[in-house]
Parts: C-alpha cells; structure tokens; sequence
C-alpha cells in the first residue's frame, strides 16, 4: 500500500467518523474529551475488520498448521525486541534492557532467527516496551485518548511514540528497500497480530456491555502499568475503588 | 504497531480470567485462612490437576466447565464485592433487590468468561508465585502469580485478596496491568447513566441469555 492509499483511507476513515461521531457522548471521561469522534473511528475500524481483517485471519488460521503460525508470530516478536532494548534502556531499566537484549541474541541463535522462543521456554519472559512507554517514563503525560484509522486505541502521547517507533526501529520493516517484499511482510504482520487476537476479540463480543469503553479503558490501564514497570503492583498504585458500604460519607468521585 | 497493545486483553479475557478460575476451583479444600499467596497456589495447582484428568475439558464441553465454575469457583469469589466495588457510586442509590439482581447479572457476566478462558487450559499449563510482597498482618493483599503455556508467553495475573472471617477471598483480578473491576466501571456506569440500574440489569441479563 503506498502513501496516497493511506491518506485515501484516513480521509474515509475522518469523513465517516465526522458523520457517526455527532452524537454527545452519554457519560463523558475526561481521558476522552474527543470521545465522539473516536467512537466513529472506532465504528470504521469495526466495520474494515469484520468485512475484511478478521475473516482473511481466519482463513489464515484455517489453513496455516499451528506451528508455522507460531515461527511467524515469534520471527516478528524477535525483530522487535532490539528496539524494546533500546527504550528499556532510555527508560533507565537496565535490568530490562540486559535481559531483553539476552533474549534477542538467545532466540535469534538458538531459536533459528526467531522462529522459536527458547528464551521463555528457559524462563526469560518477554518485556514488551515502545517509545510511547519511554516517553511516560520520561514525564510526558499520555494526553487525550485518541482511536486511530485502521491502527485503533492510542493517546496523542503514543502516537508520537508510534511515529518513533516506525523510524527508531534498526529491524523493522521501513529498513527493507524491496518494495514488494515489505509489502508482503508488512500483510503478514497484520494478519498475523489479527488472528492472534482472534480470541480475544471473541470474547470482548461475549463479556462487553460497550466494547469502545471496555478497549479504551483496558488500553489505558494496560499503558499506564507500563510506564510504571515493576512499580505498577506497589501498594500505592492499586486501584483505589470507592466502596460505599464501608464508607457511606464518601464524597461521590465523579469520573 | 499498536495493534499488537491489544494482546494484553487477550491475556485478560482468556489466561488470566482462566487463572482466577483455577485459583478458585479446587478439589482438595485449600487452608484459606492461612498465607495468603499459599492459598491460592494450592487452590490454582488441585484446580489445574482436576482439569488435566478431566478429557472432557478438552473438548470444550462449554456446559460442563460452566458447572465446574459455578461450583468450584464461586465459594473463593466475592462477587458481592466485586460487583459492588464496579458499580461504585451508584451502588448506595441501589434497593437491595437491585443489589441481588446486579450481583446476580454480573455474576453471569464473570462466570461465562470463566468458561470461555477453561476451554484454554491445557496440558502443560502451569502457576508458580512471584515474590509476595505484602505484609503478613494485611488484611488486604495482590498475590502475584506466573500462567506458563507451552506454545505462547507466560502471562502475569494478580488476584487481589481481602481477609473474611470465612478466610481469603479473591474479589479482584489483574492480567499484565488490566484490573477487572476497573474495566467495567465506566461501562456500568455509562449503562446507568443512560437507563439506570434496572437498564444495566437488563443489558447484563440480556448478554447472559
């Protein structure tokens, strides 16, 4: 897809957003000040994935064995780990950073490029990081939560980082001049993070009362405890939920 | 790309939910007076043995591991409290048959994301503890847990515990920084907003059909 195919779809994805996203939100967060515009982003993303995205996922899953599925997932996850290094380290989380770069060279050589993920089977999880996470850490606040065009939940902060993400990478896929290679690789990733999230989103049908509110709010929390790294289970950080039987006098806190 | 943020709910929805329904389902009766993260690792290891001699699971018998929830999981849940602590404000406005009803709907809700998350479990599924980081006197605590799959990373899951006169109980649940009774406050609370708490009742009651 080249660059005036994008701008093409983010001109739908704007102009059907502007016609669905009129309506005032009903119950309004002051994380989502653009709330209504969102939720018509949300409803085109919706709307591309069910007629497009999840069904080639299925069919990818429908006809690909498991464990090929598995060495694409991970070939993907390994060419991403130098960058999470790297903000691991401009986050000052050497500890991270050690390990993550250990992962990469463990798998990269005993995993054969990646296919296989040797380092969690020897216990090393992986530390997902990105530079909207470095720039938390750093002080920057996450700003207004924003749904983008075909990428989905983010903050006017993470779209930053994701513009960092896109240049900063030394393994991703804008280092790769034959075009017709990164294009291909570039469909696979896609299909590839959709039918890993297959589940999931077959469940958030299943359990959600709103799915927007449920994404949003899921996104939020999860980008928060990231740029809080091990500090997000401290005592201090916990989720302090208003319970009215034990405290009737509670002033009610209006979120 | 950003996409790839949303796996986290996809540890929420399925492994960790499915760690807070073993943790719950046990044969052998765990000491839930004692230690607090000793009680769930022994509640989450009997629960994980059951369900790897039990062929029946695999098959995703979606009935059957409903029955297992609703009878293993339920006596180390409040979901009193957790459904209480997700309607928040609006709780005190509740009557109480409001109450029973809301905890009833939402209790549906969890119990069929439980079951959804136990077709999941396979053979080599395991739970270790993290480092338990609380103090001994708490009366309310986060356990740390370790879900190891054979094919796909280990997941992080915390249970969030008060102490009752009947022991432990598990009334919050954390998958990689998504706690449960976070993410559905705002929903509960825009659903009453809209059409009060009968409306959310219903909505809750019309998902569970």
């Amino acid at each position: 897809m080249n660059k005036s195919a994008y701008t093409r779809l983010a001109a739908i994805a704007t102009t059907s957003a502007l016609v669905a996203g009129c309506a005032a939100p009903q119950n309004p967060d002051p994380r989502d000040p653009w709330e209504g515009f969102n939720r018509g982003v949300y409803k085109f993303n919706d709307t591309v994935d069910r007629a497009l995205l999840k069904p080639v996922s299925q069919a990818y899953v429908f006809v690909t064995p498991e464990p090929v599925r598995d060495c694409v997932h991970n070939i993907f996850s390994n060419a991403g780990e130098v960058w999470s290094a790297a903000n691991s380290f401009l986050q000052g989380r050497g500890h991270d950073f050690v390990n993550t770069l250990g992962r990469f060279m463990f798998n990269t050589t005993m995993g054969i490029g990646g296919c296989f993920d040797v380092a969690s089977a020897n216990g090393a999880r992986k530390i997902p990081n990105d530079f909207g996470t470095t720039l938390g850490v750093w002080g920057l606040g996450q700003g207004p939560y924003v749904v983008l065009p075909l990428l989905g939940a983010s903050t006017v902060r993470d779209t930053v980082g994701l513009a960092g993400d896109v240049t900063g990478n030394p393994l991703g896929m804008t280092r790769i001049d034959n075009v017709p290679l990164r294009n291909s690789l570039w469909g696979l990733r896609v299909v590839d993070t959709r039918a890993s999230m297959l589940d999931t989103t077959k469940m958030i049908d299943r359990v959600a009362l709103d799915p927007y509110s449920f994404i949003r709010d899921a996104y939020l929390q999860r980008r928060a405890a990231m740029v809080l790294g091990s500090r997000a289970t401290d005592e201090s950080n916990l989720p302090k939920y208003e319970d009215s039987d034990n405290d009737p006098d509670l002033t009610p806190i209006v979120k | 790309m950003r996409l790839s943020l949303f796996l986290p709910l996809h540890r929420l929805l399925l492994t960790g939910v499915l760690g807070l329904a073993l943790a719950g389902a046990a044969q052998a009766h765990p000491d839930s007076s004692g230690p607090p993260d000793q009680f769930v690792l022994a509640t989450a290891n009997a629960a994980l043995d059951a369900l790897k001699d039990n062929g029946r699971i695999k098959e995703g018998d979606a009935q059957h591991i409903n029955a297992i929830v609703d009878q293993y999981v339920l006596p180390y849940v409040n979901f009193q409290k957790t459904t209480r602590l997700a309607a928040g404000r609006h709780w005190r406005n509740a009557t109480d048959a409001q109450k029973t009803a809301l905890a009833d709907a939402f209790r549906g809700t969890l119990v069929r994301t439980y079951s959804g998350a136990l077709i999941r479990a396979t053979q080599d599924t395991t739970i270790q503890l993290l480092p338990f980081r609380g103090q001994p006197s708490d009366d309310d605590v986060v356990v740390r847990t370790l879900i190891s799959q054979a094919n796909g990373q280990p997941v992080q899951v915390d249970y969030r515990l008060e102490k009752t006169p009947q022991g432990w109980r598990i009334y919050d649940v954390n998958v990689e920084g998504i706690w449960l009774i976070e993410n559905y406050r705002n929903q509960f609370s825009q659903e009453i907003n809209q059409n009060g708490i009968d409306g959310l009742i219903q909505a809750l009651n019309q998902r569970n059909q």
